[in-house]
């Protein structure tokens, strides 16, 4: 039995990867709201924002987390282009299927461009403030996780507070529930959908950003990350924003303590698991998720 | 009797009676020639890559091409024929092809709950639950290296030690060439069988395949194990040729898009259309490596092809040049992708003149 201490750390550091993996879990679940698309590039684009964070700080010299006024509104771009220029020309009856190609394809080749630009030597940011570390109750914090998980936790808000108090927040919730009722109450759907994709990619600006400041990176290191967040969102019932949220910090906790007696490889197949065990037993996911009955 | 003009016609709406068989012909001569025409081992051995290829777009194609349903992860499942192959040989000491079929049917059967937990719900789950496939697969065969061998690969015994590495070849040649052609039949059968029909219907409109009595999970899960199987023969078949496997490259993600890539660009309704696209891809594959090695160009390349064929030819090749001449014809061309009402009627009314004049 491992000792309170070290259970008490895993919980504090379970719980702030939960917080990460539940930003990014957002994004890919405005996307299946939005169009429901699967988007596999979205943990690609994360690796490409760590990247960016990395060379902001190696190049240039200034703090990583400063690349956020860049990377954010350019990913933001990048999705609105994305969902106007590739996913919205797809034929209507077989989007699900060809839309996951076309992400799985731009994946591809992200993976093949960082690898050619940066080479594919792991890369790891070397910040002032990397090794330090705040003890609470016993428990030794990495500063940077706190400040990874407070980046999250602001962004998820942010979110929360603009999909509910904001008219775009309510025209994207209406956009989502039903397309062409919202179409019929004057909503412009096509533009917002650009916007939602926007918004979700934006998600995996700040979380790349959040995740250079304490990972090592390479450039196919986004396959770790997509099959975990997929799993989350499929547990959390695919298109549940909350659900999603429940199941990264659920998960998250989960893979945290599994480390201890199963080592860090054996911990990540806990998705999996999860995953398979989701599918079997309640296709619809564990927390709500309307949505996924039919996909 | 219809005139010359009206059979290219009516071949190229609806490749007739005799335009597979012609292929199939042509096929087996190709297959039968190759080894003798191959000018060199290497080309040989490209072509037994290139056929592996063949083999497991096919295999794919079973899945995507009936029921429409993607899947990214049968390099996962061609990985785990091979191992399978490889362990039964290895540590249960069984004779090389008999551990082939042997591991081809264990791979169906482990493609049972794979499929059960996959197809339970619609498209999205199924693609998800794929790409996990190759993923936990990966890290499974990587870690637990008491068994595997992890990273340091797993060496399988040749099935014929005496046998010089051209004579390898050319009998892995022909072993493939058989395989190729058992999955073009079945699918061919499948194609013209009302198990057929109700995986196309699927592919359509499942809710109104479901509703007419259609039992599409069934149907969805019976096929999805055919698939399995076929794909596993010719994972464990490239164990037994290559001798060698390692984690990294069985369970690639690459490896399940190339196959989708292949089938894709040849046409997924079309019985040739994998093959087609394999030898395309299959063939490019070997000259870059040749040309440029491994890079991370290749991810690129691979990427934009798949990303081109989705938007501007998801039927694939065949379908799109003919459909492109049919253009030309006729000057103008139905969406609907298999043969519309209007042109069925049209051609039995041709078929009914032809008979009478």
């Amino acid at each position: 039995m491992p000792s309170g201490a070290l259970l008490f750390q895993s919980i504090i550091l379970g719980l702030l990867l939960g917080g990460l993996y539940a930003l990014l879990a957002a994004g890919l679940t405005l996307y299946f709201g939005i169009m429901r698309v699967v988007m596999i590039a979205h943990s690609a684009f994360l690796i490409l924002a760590a990247y960016l964070a990395w060379w902001t700080s190696t190049e240039l010299g200034i703090d990583p987390l400063l690349s956020m006024v860049v990377t954010v509104p350019l990913f933001f771009a990048a999705g609105v282009l994305l969902q106007r220029g590739l996913l919205s020309r797809l034929r209507p009856v077989t989007l699900t299927m060809m839309s996951v190609l076309i992400t799985f394809a731009i994946a591809l080749m992200i993976e093949g461009l960082l690898g050619y630009a940066f080479s594919g030597t792991q890369r790891r940011i070397q910040l002032s403030y990397g090794t330090a570390s705040l003890e609470l109750f016993g428990a030794r914090v990495a500063v940077v996780k706190l400040i990874a998980f407070g980046l999250a936790a602001v962004s998820l808000a942010g979110l929360y507070v603009l999909m509910k108090r904001t008219q775009f927040g309510w025209a994207l919730r209406a956009t989502i529930q039903h397309r062409d009722a919202a179409r019929l109450v004057g909503i412009d759907t096509e533009r917002t959908a650009g916007f939602g994709f926007g918004l979700g990619l934006a998600t995996a600006a700040v979380g790349g950003t959040a995740l250079s400041l304490d990972t090592t990176i390479y450039p196919s290191l986004h396959w770790h990350w997509i099959g975990p967040l997929m799993a989350i969102i499929v547990v959390g019932g695919l298109g549940s924003v909350a659900g999603a949220a429940a199941a990264a910090l659920l998960l998250g906790l989960a893979q945290s303590l599994l480390q201890i007696p199963m080592g860090a490889t054996w911990a990540q197949t806990v998705f999996y698991v999860a995953l398979f065990a989701t599918l079997a037993i309640r296709p619809q996911g564990f927390f709500g998720g309307r949505l996924a009955q039919r996909f | 009797m219809p005139n010359a003009s009206d059979a290219t016609a009516a071949g190229l709406r609806a490749p007739g009676k005799w335009l597979p068989l012609g292929a199939a012909g042509l096929l087996i001569v190709a297959i039968a020639a190759f080894p003798s025409l191959a000018p060199n081992p290497y080309i040989l051995s490209s072509g037994v890559i290139v056929l592996n290829w063949a083999v497991l777009a096919t295999s794919w194609n079973f899945v995507g091409g009936f029921t429409g349903y993607i899947s990214l992860g049968h390099g996962a499942l061609a990985g785990l024929g091979g191992y399978a192959t490889g362990l039964l040989i290895t540590k249960a000491g069984i004779p090389s092809f008999v551990a082939l079929l042997v591991a081809a049917l264990l791979v169906a059967a482990l493609a049972v709950p794979i499929g059960f937990a996959a197809l339970r719900v619609r498209g999205a789950s199924f693609v998800i639950v794929s790409i996990a496939l190759v993923l936990i697969l990966l890290l499974v065969f990587q870690s637990w290296s008491s068994v595997t061998g992890g990273s340091r690969g797993l060496v399988v015994p040749r099935p014929f030690p005496g046998m010089l590495r051209p004579e390898h070849h050319r009998v892995f040649f022909f072993l493939y060439g058989g395989l190729l052609l058992l999955a073009l039949a079945t699918w061919w059968l499948l194609d013209r069988s009302r198990f057929g029909l109700g995986l196309k219907a699927i592919r359509e409109d499942e809710d109104k395949a479901e509703s007419l009595g259609t039992p599409t999970f069934a149907y969805k899960l019976t096929v999805f194990v055919v698939s399995a199987a076929f794909t596993a023969l010719a994972g464990g078949l490239y164990a037994l040729w290559f001798g060698d496997l390692d984690p990294v490259f069985q369970f690639s993600v690459l490896t399940g898009s190339y196959i989708v890539l292949m089938a894709l660009l040849g046409g997924v309704r079309n019985l040739y259309g994998p093959v087609l696209g394999a030898i395309v891809v299959g063939v490019a594959l070997e000259y870059f490596k040749v040309e440029f090695g491994n890079s991370p160009l290749h991810l690129v390349t691979t990427g934009l092809l798949l990303g081109l064929v989705v938007m501007f030819m998801p039927d694939g090749v065949i379908p799109s040049l003919g459909g492109l001449v049919q253009r030309l014809r006729k000057g103008e061309q139905s969406s609907i992708r298999e043969m519309t009402a209007a042109d069925l009627a049209e051609q039995r009314k041709r078929e009914r003149e032809g008979a009478s004049s």
